[in-house]
């Protein structure tokens, strides 16, 4: 009842906000000059940073240019906007003669509506607004500070580009249609957020992509109601088919050549103003465990990589419990060399393994979120003490167990190794009720727990694709892009689920024969 | 519909698999063994007729009705309330098979690996996972198949660690005493054979409907070989003392001992043989639960997925009063009494199917009776 109550206040409230919005500012632009003014100034009453620059062209007409601080480029409004019109001579001008002579800009829109020059306003385009004319001039000279291009630090590779994303929308998109110059790349805009007014492109090949995918990501942006996007995490929380999965639905990347791959596969990539990280849907299990470079190194080396990484990732989910439950139910399955040194090493250790496991496990996720979030400076502290205090001196104090230290070592490592960040986080929080399951029914116990998160998984869907897929469902073609990576001249075919308008991505028998081509 | 989901027929292959090897594994070798004797290995393959003949039927019976499954046609080809009993008798059949299974893997998995868990725990543990999956559906169920049963085929592949201890010697002289021995070996593996006809559960469901006939013999054919396989190396491996042995296959394994490191292997193969009776076991859960939403006609099958589990759960513990009992009942009676349920019902459905539609062809306009 009262969550109910809540949501009409709010609807209330919404509508309110937007009728004050109309009546104030949807108002088209008056001929009167100081109308218009008074318009601006009140709206922008308190901000400091926009500036109003009355000026005279030719010496008799009024005018006033409109900018804000610091988006604007100033050298290149003195120079080709007020220094042609002030010595313009002509006396009174129309804007539109203006836009034709003496301005040569190459981005230049009129603007009609109040509501209009404050968007163009508030991305940085000065406007002009003339005595006598009800048309005003948004001129493309914006010069937004941003960071330069540089290697993305998240996800490094050994070979590869070394260019990732940046915070800037149009450098994002401009470094995707270097990758692709195909028009059939689509990037379709639309403003999300109430206040920040973000603008989030969907990005698609055309004629590759499915268009009930295209449609069904318009549709779940087009949903979205919220006052701010402030990075695309709000959008991917807002857009995903189970939001109480800890598995993403979505995956984010900074790299442009991992946007541009998976674009060509067929699908759809979400860019969001104001930030380097893009979302790419809709994904499946493995390509959680797809690393860009995967597709750079040769094949062979590549696919011992993959089945390496996924050994590790089951080790990351695993190792703990298993140790768990080997030494509290199966000890004979532990060869008894082994056993005996293991149990000696635990010998003074006060806790059940359970405990053991638990409180390194803890403690090595407290020390990985340390070390993340901690200045540079100091991180080297943290590991010291995590090295020194925890590895070493814990063991030699007796609380716990070298094989322990170990296994917990192992366990942190393997998690790393899984390529994207977001999946080795939901690893490491399902290894915790894993390991209770263990210590409580063992290996059975660690079973059911696999068995459960694997039902779910087979249930998950990422905008309608199977989750697990190409493995459940089975598609035998898909297969040769999963758990390995099949050489590109045997990869013909485009994946089934993604890309099924335009199934062949090459042409067949490209298989190297240095010999057959010499005789032909 | 009441389930929305599709699965392949390669899917319901695999869900089929396990459904009847997956107990069947545990028991067949030496309860085989003790009819069959040296020849205990033909018997599955006699045994599969079984299996064929009740995946003819169930096929023939699903061309009739392609929409429908047994709970549904039967109130169509013997009228309502007939139809509704044998819905009744069958969903009780469900219920009661459901119980059983669940109690042989609680008390395979307690004596195997869990001697003092109480089996109230092994038991719900596995009812409730099963419950999840169940609630999640047909689909999901099936692609869990796709993921789990091939690793639990695989397990005989472990064999081949074996070889050195295998005696050829002990499969000879076969067929000392004729056919015989053999014949009536296969009564045991029959019965678990005519589970298959649990199919006709899944048919409606398929993408693909017209190769549901060849996956379905491909699947007792592969459930055959699994049998057949597993009795040959208990056979070459013990002998015919295979009978002195409860678990004779978990103990097979007990004998790989490679380079003195990889050895007591049985606790793996005991988590994988998990994968196969949670796929048995919600196979038999989900066909219970869907089988009485048909039956009482619901529009949601969601709502009794756990009441239905508690009920499994109680016959589960009211099923035997020890092992001793249990395996006495799959030794005597469970040979006929799956059967006359799974195989011998739809049969008497389709002869009177068919003989009901050959009369409606002789004179057009013609009365049934009910």
């Amino acid at each position: 009842m009262l969550f109910r109550k809540n949501r009409k206040r709010f609807h209330e409230q919404i509508q309110l906000n937007t009728q004050q919005e109309i009546t104030g500012q949807k108002g088209l632009l008056s001929s009167d000059l100081d109308e218009n003014l008074h318009v601006f100034h009140s709206i922008y009453q308190d901000c400091m940073d926009v500036v109003f620059r009355t000026f005279l062209i030719g010496g008799q007409t009024r005018a006033v240019l409109i900018f804000i601080e610091g988006l604007s480029n100033l050298e290149e409004v003195d120079d080709n906007v007020l220094a042609p019109l002030a010595s313009e001579t002509e006396g009174k001008v129309r804007p539109r003669e203006l836009l034709e002579k003496k301005i040569h800009i190459s981005k230049m829109k009129e603007v009609k509506t109040v509501t209009e020059c404050i968007e163009y306003i508030s991305v940085g385009f000065p406007v002009l607004l003339v005595e006598q004319e009800m048309v005003g001039l948004a001129l493309g000279l914006c010069k937004w500070e941003k960071r330069s291009i540089e290697e993305p630090q998240a996800e490094s590779v050994v070979r590869g580009p070394r260019e990732g994303f940046v915070e800037a929308l149009h450098v994002n998109t401009s470094l995707l249609r270097r990758k692709i110059k195909s028009p059939d790349l689509k990037m379709k805009s639309r403003k999300i957020g109430r206040y920040t007014d973000t603008h989030v492109v969907i990005a698609y090949m055309k004629g590759l992509a499915d268009q009930t995918l295209i449609e069904e990501v318009e549709n779940r942006l087009q949903r979205i109601d919220i006052d701010s996007v402030l990075e695309s995490g709000y959008i991917e929380e807002l857009i995903e088919d189970n939001p109480y999965s800890p598995f993403p639905q979505l995956i984010n990347t900074e790299r442009p050549d991992v946007a541009a791959a998976n674009l060509l596969e067929g699908r759809v990539v979400i860019l969001v103003d104001g930030t380097p990280f893009v979302l790419i849907a809709p994904i499946s299990f493995f390509s959680l465990l797809q690393s860009p470079e995967d597709y750079y190194q040769r094949f062979l080396i590549s696919s011992a990589i993959r089945l390496l990484r996924f050994v590790f990732m089951l080790m990351s989910l695993l190792l703990p419990s298993l140790y768990v439950a080997v030494l509290t139910y199966h000890q004979e399955m532990v060869p008894t060399a082994l056993l005996i040194s293991m149990f000696s090493s635990r010998e003074t250790v006060p806790f059940p393994a359970l405990v053991e496991a638990l409180m390194m496990e803890i403690t090595f996720e407290a020390l990985r979120e340390a070390g993340v979030r901690l200045p540079k400076q100091v991180g080297a502290a943290v590991s010291i003490v995590g090295a020194l205090i925890v590895g070493q001196a814990a063991v030699q104090a007796g609380l716990v167990s070298a094989p322990m230290v170990i296994f917990v070592a192992i366990t942190g490592v393997s998690s790393f190794m899984v390529p994207h960040y977001t999946q080795g986080i939901a690893l490491r929080m399902l290894r915790f009720p894993i390991m209770l399951l263990a210590g409580s029914l063992g290996l059975l116990g660690i079973m059911l727990g696999v068995i459960l998160i694997v039902v779910h998984l087979c249930g998950l869907r990422s905008f309608g694709e199977p989750y697990l897929s190409p493995i459940a469902p089975m598609k035998k073609n898909e297969l040769k892009d999963s758990l390995i990576r099949a050489p590109w001249w045997g990869m013909n075919k485009r994946p089934h689920l993604t890309g099924e308008y335009n199934p062949y991505r090459q042409a067949p028998g490209q298989k190297p024969n240095p010999g057959k081509g010499d005789e032909s | 519909m009441i389930e929305k989901g599709k699965i392949s027929a390669f899917q319901m292959a695999l869900m089929i698999e396990p459904t009847v090897v997956a107990t069947a594994v545990l028991v067949v070798p030496s309860v085989t063994a003790k009819v069959a004797g040296r020849d205990m290995w033909i018997s599955p393959i006699f045994g599969s007729l079984v299996g064929f003949f009740s995946l003819f039927i169930v096929y023939q019976l699903h061309k009739h009705f392609p929409e429908k499954s047994i709970i549904q046609y039967s109130g169509d080809i013997i009228g309502r309330i007939p139809g509704k009993i044998i819905g009744l008798i069958y969903l009780f059949f469900l219920l009661h098979s459901s119980g059983i299974i669940t109690r042989e893997y609680a008390d395979f998995i307690i004596a195997a690996f869990l001697p003092r868990t109480p089996m109230f725990v092994v038991m719900g543990g596995m009812i409730l996972v099963c419950a999840f999956t169940v609630l999640s559906g047909l689909e999901v169920l099936g692609r869990a198949a796709q993921v789990f049963v091939p690793i639990f085929m695989s397990t005989p592949l472990l064999f081949i660690l074996l070889i050195p201890d295998l005696k050829l010697e002990n499969i000879v002289p076969i067929m000392e005493h004729g056919m015989m021995p053999s014949i009536l070996g296969a009564v045991i593996p029959q019965g678990w054979l005519s589970e298959v006809s649990l199919i006709s559960m899944f048919l409606p469901f398929l993408k693909d409907r017209e190769k549901g006939g060849k996956w379905g013999i491909i699947s007792v054919i592969v459930i055959i070989l699994h049998l057949v396989i597993i009795n040959i190396v208990c056979l070459l491996l013990y002998g015919e003392s295979v009978t002195s042995y409860a678990f004779p296959v978990l103990t097979a394994f007990r004998y790989i001992s490679v380079a003195t490191f990889f050895e007591h292997l049985e606790a793996v193969v005991v988590i994988i043989w998990v994968m196969g009776a949670f796929i048995k076991i919600s196979v038999f859960y989900y066909v219970l639960v869907l089988g009485t939403a048909q039956w009482l006609n619901l529009s949601d099958y969601r709502p009794i997925v756990f009441p239905i589990g508690f009920l499994v759960c109680l016959v589960c513990i009211w099923a035997a009063a020890n092992g001793q009992e249990l395996g006495r009942f799959l030794r005597t009676i469970s040979p006929f009494y799956i059967p006359s349920i799974m195989t011998f019902i739809p049969m008497l459905l389709l002869l009177i199917a068919i003989i009901k539609k050959k009369m409606r062809n002789k004179r057009q306009p013609v009365p049934t009776n009910p």
